[in-house]
Parts: structure tokens; C-alpha cells; sequence
């Protein structure tokens, strides 16, 4: 579960508000998408969710743990995928995963079966001994989720994670996505692709200048919204961030 | 029409006539310069942002803290210029200098020069312009010349200033002086990219580029290190000679010490003429012969340049690796059991230091190769290569020092070790070498404080094997008793600490992790030079510290027991401090990542 009250931060001593008091709970089982235009604080909230910005106001909680007081234990439960996967080039994918492994504490037993079950989705086995500097841009996409996946962790929070993944592999990670939360844990993650969050989210949330302007299952933003013939995601997007 | 240029040399446009092609030069090296130094944002930080100005004193603080050092420096070339004035050789001096600098260009030139002609990033934006490569090259190349000046200003400046004025010298000194100055790095430079441009053409078609990069800059540091000693040795002449013949040679005729030192590397021997003959005519010929030779390598580099930089340049960056599947079992073998998060650190840092040439070269290898350069130096001062005079006049200077003050002797090698340990950009770019990947760091469930504690690990252990070589050295070459030995390790391991936890704090203080060409994590980061001036101030107040204790003529025991209880002492506080300071600046560092 992911909760956030009334959470603010802002930027250049306050003269940019990125995110606005807002206030938002994912809960357990439940894949929530978050989209909103380019700049309106999308992943300054995902930051904010993973500890890598601290709030100025309000307060963000991770399976109960508040992330700024008990940040390590926040983290142990949350695994995050970056926009842009930059991860050490100078590792092997293996050594990598080993890594991640480790700093999670992940034993040997379910190390192994995890690494092998998603190299194999994600079609990295034949390349997970090669440095990462020799990864195409997917595939460096792919190692990350991997790692992300590890630690079998109870809330994944992902910023854009499909971008640079070729079809095959993006319709595995929607599949990831859903056996994710059918176990019961939480997924938060932000796309531009309307259809992909139309489809496989549970929930929907919008973000624009800051403020989550609109937040529910399709089916509640659809009945919110009141522009007429508005009913495919997209319409209601541009309906609720106009100017 | 689409053109491939480049690659068979002569890139298509930027041709033109002679002053066009000088203009383009002039911008690719104004821009190589400013993108570089990162001019325009360090004056948009102090001027439109007011963000680093505490920068500007901090710089002016550690300066005015290495100055008692430079004083010390300045007071002993003033004195040995007094004892060489009687008998003619008081130039020698310049000579050395020049020669110091030079060596230091050399050695760490193979380094420089791979770093920035291949593996700066800027080079993708370059490639497709329409320029020469050797007009890139140029670019680079006058980049790499002004690091030079800066770097070797600490060796060669001293000499050159002190001895200026010490002599009264006029304007003829001064202005050769600067131009001989501005010369220096070339030759050594030129030379070293002659053979570096034809390495990498090699190197680029192997699929093993940085394993081959690394042994190649380390064989080419040896033959460059060999040629000088065989060189040396060659121009000693026939014959065996005893040290009443050597001496005698020596001081046979004005400049003859000054001739046997910069035999080595003959261009010393030009520069220190150049200098001190000022406006005579064997000034201005010795003046026009360093010119000379330099731009007719640099001519010769350029020309070489059109042939064949671009061919080992182009695809350096791109890795194609053997895909294998691993089977059940060895996927077993490969994945680890679950180790500690701190082990796990460490072993990233270990691993990604290694494996990036950058990092390595300025790393890791300066701390070898720096007591090799110590015993070059060594066997230069002593004019003959190791020859007549043995091991050469400093080395035998420090032996008879070792057998009649032992305390000294303990002091100055624990002070090797410790030079030889620290001053690498190890520690002071522990943090800034993670770059873009920091956001791992920030979101990994590891508390700051053990993260912090396995990067220090790492840093100590390359300061550690610093101390080993340094240790080797003095252990071979001065033949040292093994109780000082062991005295001065024990004090350069305590003062090693205390460095390793300073170069670390100023990293964590201001850590640099926006780059995206490696070598400005650590050959360009400003955090770097500050940890080394940091070192020297330390340095310089445990000497004055030492200094006190022996005045107070405590015994050689006690002074060292009681200077390595406060070193350990110092560095058990700082390494606290470093903790808390981690635990601290973490969770604000990296969030724009």
C-alpha cells in the first residue's frame, strides 16, 4: 500500500510548486496509473514515493513505513524503476542482479529461480554475462526490470516503464504487471499511453500543475467527466488538464 | 548525397584555405576549452547564481595552507643555488625542474592523452562536424596542453620563480621562461600521441578494447620509464668510473651538472638554457630549438592524425560481446549466495574502478606508479643513471641519513608512504564516480553510514597498496631497516585514514554526478585538487606538529608513539564524523538523477 496526505513540494525556493497537497492511497492488489502532461509533477511524486526527494510538506507512507522516518525500512518493501535506466555499465547483467540480490537480502534458493524465470521472459539469458555497456537501450530497460523483480517486493513503483521495450516485451511486463498484483501487491506507475493505462490499471489517477485533478476506476472517470462524448481515456485527459 | 568522411582521413568540409583552417582550429580549441573547464557554468554559478562562491575562498584557504610547504621549498632551492653558484652550476637546478616536469608529463601523459582523444564523450559531436580530424585532434590535444600547465605548475613553478629571483635575473630570463613554459608539455605530449594514435588504431579493431587500452598505457609507461634510464646510462659514457671521477665530471665546466641531469630527456636541457641565457644568442638559439622541435612534432602528429586517429576512434565506444546461454548449473555457480550489503559495495566499487580505464589509470595506478617515479627522479638527481655513484646521490644521501637519524629517516619515509598512499583521486571521487547511477545508491534499502563505510573500505585498501609500493621502494633502494619500515607504515597507515576520510567528505560535500565522459569523475573534478591541497595542509601542520617534538627532544620512540596516537586519534574522530556527514548528505544528493 502507498499513501500520501496532503504531501507538497516545490522547487526553486518555492517559486515552482511541483506537487500541490496532494493526497492519493494505492492499495494492496491494486495497479494504479498515474499519467498527467509533460512537467506536471509526475515523477517529482515518484521520487517523493522512493525517498529520493523528501517532502516539504505532508506525509508519504509505504506499507505503513513513513519513508522519510524510516526510510530503510520503506525501502526493504519498494522496488524502483527510473524513466531512464542508468545502471553500472562496467557490470556484468549477473553481476548485477547479484547485487541487487544482495543489498536486499535475497537468498540463493529464490535468487536463482527469480533471475532465471524473468532473464528468460525478457529474453536476457543469452546476454546476462556480457558487461551492460554492450545492452541496447531495451535491454538495459530489461535488466533493470529484472532487478526491480528480484526482491519479490510488496509495492513497485515505475516511471515510464515500457518506454523503449519492443512489443513482445512490453506485453510480458503488462502481464508482470497483473500477476504482480493478483498476488495481492501494490504497482504504481506512470505512462503517457493512454491505452495502456485505460486497460490494465485498476485505478487512474491525473496529475496537472501539481494537483491530482482526477483520480478513480475508468468507470468513475468517465462518469466525471462532463464534456460531451468524452469517454475514451484520452478525451477525458485533455478534458481535465486544459490550460 | 550522404559522404562518409573521416574514417580514410580528410574529412569532407572545413578545408578551405590556410586561415580558415587556422579560424576553425581556434574555435574547436576555444570550445574543447570552455566545454572542458566548464567555464560558462562555473561563471554561471558565481556570478548569475552566487551558488559556488564559497568555492572561491575555500581555494584561497587551501592555498594559503600548502604556502608554508612552498616556502620550505623555496628556502631549500635558495640554498643549494648558493652552494652550485661557486662552481658554475647553479642552473642545474632549472634543469631539474624542467626535467621534473617533464617526466611527470611523460608518465602520466600516456594516460591524459588516451583520456582525451577517445574517451570524451564530446567526440560524438564532433565526429559528424564537418572538421579534419586533425583539426579534432588539435582541439584536444591544446585541451590536454593547458591541464599540463596546471598540473605540473606545483614542480616546476617553484624552481623557476625562486631561482629567478635568488639570481636577480632580467626581463630575458622572465620572458624565455614563459615561452619555454607555455612549451614544456608539448614535446613530451607530441610524442607520447605519436604512439598512443597508433596504440588505439590497433587496439580498436580488438574486441578486448580495455583490457588491451590498459596493458598498452601500462607497457608504453615502461618503455617510456626504460628509454629514460637507457638513455641516461647510454650518455654516461664507457667504461666504469669511480665517484671521485663522477664528481669530477660533474663539475668539469660550467653546466656540465646541468647537461648530465637533462641528458635524460634532452629538451630539459634546451628549456634550461633557453631560461637562463635569456636574450644571449644561446638563449634565443636554445629558446628556438625547444620551439622548434616542438612544432615539428606537433606537425608530425598532426600529420598523423589525418591518417589514423579517426580509424581508432570511431567504433571505440561500441562493445560486441559472445552471446552465451549459461546452463542450470553454471547459472547456479554464478548466482552468490546472499552476502552483506557492505561486501556487496565494496565489491561494486572494487569492480566498476577496475573496469573502467579512467578510473583505473587515475586511480589505482597512480598510487604504483608514483613511487616509480620517485625512484626515476631519484636516479636522475644523481646524474648518472645508477652509474659511478651507485644508486645515485639522493638515494646514497638518504642512506647515511637512515644510519645517522633514524627518526628522520622514519619521518621521511612515512611521509613517502603516505604521499605515495593518498594523494590519488580515489577517495575524493568515491562518490562522483557513480554519476548517474547514484540514484541505486539512494534507493537501495543500505543506510548511508555502512555505504559510506564499504566506499571508505575500498579508498584505504588502493591508500594501503600506496604504502606497500612506497615501502617496496624505500625497502629496495635505500635498503631500510625493517623496525623503520614497519614504524613508518604504522604512521602512514593512521595518517591514511584521516586522508582517505578527508578526500571522501569533500566528495560527499560537493559530489559531481551530472558527467557523462568518466575522466571528468576524476582526472577534471575540482573535488580532487582540493582533497590533495586538504592533504598537503595536514601534512604540513603534522610536520610542524613533529617539528615541536622534537624540539621538546622527547626520543625517537616516544616522538613516534606519541605522533601515531594522535594521528589515530584524528583519524578515529574523522572517520565518526564521516558517518554521521554520510548519514546526513545522502538523502540530498542525486534526486535530480
Amino acid at each position: 500500500m502507498i499513501e500520501l496526505e496532503r504531501v507538497s513540494k516545490s522547487y526553486n525556493r518555492g517559486q515552482v510548486k511541483a506537487v500541490d497537497d496532494l493526497t492519493l492511497t494505492v492499495k494492496p492488489g491494486e495497479i494504479f496509473g498515474f499519467l498527467g502532461p509533460n512537467g506536471a509533477g509526475k515523477t517529482t511524486t515518484i521520487k517523493l514515493i522512493v525517498g529520493l526527494l523528501r517532502p516539504d510538506a505532508g506525509r508519504i507512507a509505504v506499507e505503513g513505513h513513513d519513508v522519510v522516518k524510516e526510510p530503510l525500512a520503506a525501502k526493504q518493501v519498494t522496488t524502483y524503476v527510473p524513466d531512464y535506466p542508468a545502471v553500472y555499465e562496467r557490470l556484468t547483467g549477473l553481476e548485477y542482479l547479484n547485487f541487487i540480490g544482495d543489498v536486499y537480502g535475497v537468498a540463493k534458493a529464490e535468487r536463482l529461480e527469480r533471475i532465471q524465470k524473468w532473464l528468460d521472459i525478457f529474453e536476457l539469458a543469452a546476454a546476462v554475462t556480457n558487461p551492460i555497456q554492450s545492452y541496447s537501450q531495451g535491454m538495459k530497460q530489461k535488466i533493470v526490470l529484472t532487478a526491480a523483480l528480484l526482491p519479490a517486493p510488496r509495492v513497485m513503483v515505475l516511471d515510464e516503464p515500457l518506454v523503449g521495450l519492443d512489443p513482445r516485451s512490453a506485453h510480458q511486463l503488462k502481464e508482470m504487471f497483473r500477476g504482480h498484483c493478483d498476488a495481492g501487491k501494490t504497482l504504481f506507475f506512470s505512462t503517457h499511453i493512454m491505452e495502456v493505462a485505460e486497460k490494465l490499471c485498476d485505478r487512474i489517477g491525473i496529475i496537472h500543475r501539481g494537483k491530482l485533478v482526477a483520480c478513480g476506476t475508468m468507470a468513475e472517470l468517465k462518469a466525471m467527466d462532463r464534456t460531451e462524448g468524452g469517454q475514451s481515456l484520452e478525451e477525458i485527459f485533455l478534458g481535465v488538464t486544459e490550460t | 548525397m550522404i559522404r562518409a568522411g573521416g574514417a580514410g582521413g580528410g574529412a569532407g568540409g572545413g578545408a578551405g584555405s590556410g586561415v580558415s583552417r587556422f579560424r576553425t582550429i581556434v574555435t574547436v580549441i576555444r570550445a574543447g576549452l570552455r566545454s572542458n573547464f566548464g567555464l560558462a557554468t562555473v561563471k554561471h554559478r558565481l556570478f548569475k547564481e552566487k551558488k559556488d562562491r564559497w568555492l572561491v575562498w575555500l581555494i584561497a584557504a587551501s592555498f594559503l595552507g600548502v604556502a608554508p610547504l612552498f616556502y620550505g621549498i623555496a628556502v631549500t632551492i635558495q640554498k643549494v643555488y648558493g652552494v652550485l653558484k661557486p662552481m658554475g652550476q647553479e642552473w642545474a637546478l632549472l634543469s631539474l625542474g624542467f626535467l621534473a616536469g617533464q617526466f611527470l608529463i611523460l608518465i602520466f601523459g600516456v594516460y591524459y592523452i588516451i583520456s582525451a582523444f577517445y574517451f570524451s564523450r564530446d567526440l560524438e559531436l564532433l565526429i559528424p562536424l564537418p572538421l579534419r580530424p586533425s583539426e579534432v585532434m588539435a582541439g584536444k590535444f591544446a585541451v590536454v596542453v593547458v591541464n599540463e600547465w596546471l598540473t605540473v605548475a606545483a614542480v616546476v613553478l617553484p624552481v623557476v620563480v625562486t631561482l629567478g629571483v635568488v639570481s636577480r635575473a632580467g626581463p630575458g630570463y622572465w620572458v624565455n621562461a614563459a615561452l619555454v613554459y607555455a612549451a614544456l608539455p608539448v614535446i613530451p605530449l607530441a610524442v607520447v600521441s605519436l604512439v598512443v594514435v597508433a596504440m588505439m588504431r590497433v587496439v580498436n579493431v580488438s574486441r578486448k578494447k580495455d583490457a588491451l587500452i590498459l596493458v598498452g598505457s601500462i607497457l608504453l609507461t615502461v618503455l617510456v620509464l626504460g628509454i629514460q634510464i637507457v638513455l641516461g646510462k647510454t650518455a654516461g659514457g664507457g667504461g666504469p668510473e669511480t665517484s671521485a671521477e663522477v664528481v669530477a665530471k660533474l663539475f668539469a665546466s660550467p653546466d656540465s651538472l646541468l647537461n648530465r641531469i637533462g641528458v635524460f630527456f634532452p629538451p630539459s636541457i634546451w628549456a634550461a638554457k633557453a631560461a637562463a641565457g635569456g636574450f644571449t644568442a644561446k638563449g634565443l638559439a636554445n629558446l628556438a630549438l625547444l620551439w622548434g622541435v616542438s612544432l615539428g612534432l606537433f606537425a608530425g602528429m598532426v600529420g598523423l592524425a589525418e591518417m589514423l586517429f579517426y580509424r581508432g576512434v570511431i567504433g571505440l565506444g561500441e562493445t560486441t560481446e559472445k552471446k552465451r546461454r549459461l546452463t542450470r548449473d553454471e547459472m547456479s555457480r554464478r548466482v552468490t549466495s546472499a552476502r552483506r550489503a557492505k561486501a556487496a559495495i565494496f565489491g561494486r566499487e572494487w569492480k566498476i574502478m577496475n573496469r573502467t580505464p579512467i578510473f583505473l589509470l587515475n586511480g589505482t595506478l597512480v598510487a604504483v606508479i608514483f613511487p616509480a617515479f620517485f625512484v626515476l627522479m631519484a636516479t636522475v638527481s644523481s646524474g648518472g643513471g645508477g652509474r659511478g655513484g651507485g644508486a645515485g646521490v639522493p638515494i646514497a644521501l638518504l642512506k647515511a641519513m637512515a644510519s645517522a637519524n633514524p627518526l628522520i629517516v622514519t619521518l621521511a619515509t612515512a611521509l613517502f608512504m603516505t604521499v605515495c598512499g593518498s594523494l590519488n583521486g580515489t577517495s575524493s571521487s568515491t562518490f562522483s564516480r557513480e554519476g548517474a547511477q547514484f540514484w541505486i545508491s539512494r534507493v537501495i534499502p543500505v543506510a548511508p553510514r555502512e555505504q559510506a563505510a564499504a566506499k571508505f573500505l575500498h579508498s584505504y585498501l588502493v591508500a594501503a597498496l600506496g604504502v606497500v609500493t612506497a615501502g617496496a621502494v624505500a625497502a629496495i633502494f635505500l635498503r631500510e631497516k625493517a623496525v623503520h619500515l614497519a614504524a613508518a607504515a604504522g604512521l602512514a597507515l593512521a595518517a591514511g585514514v584521516l586522508l582517505t576520510v578527508v578526500g571522501m567528505a569533500i566528495d560527499l560535500a560537493r559530489p559531481l554526478l551530472d558527467w557523462t565522459n568518466p575522466q571528468k569523475a576524476i582526472k577534471q573534478n575540482l573535488n580532487v585538487l582540493l582533497a590533495m591541497l586538504a592533504d598537503i595542509g595536514i601534512l604540513t601542520a603534522a610536520f610542524f606538529g613533529v617539528k615541536a617534538l622534537i624540539k621538546a627532544r622527547m626520543g625517537t620512540g616516544a616522538t613516534l608513539a606519541v605522533l601515531f596516537a594522535a594521528l589515530a586519534a584524528v583519524s578515529a574522530a574523522s572517520y565518526a564524523a564521516l558517518m554521521r556527514f554520510a548519514d546526513k548528505r545522502y538523502p540530498t544528493l542525486g534526486s535530480n538523477l
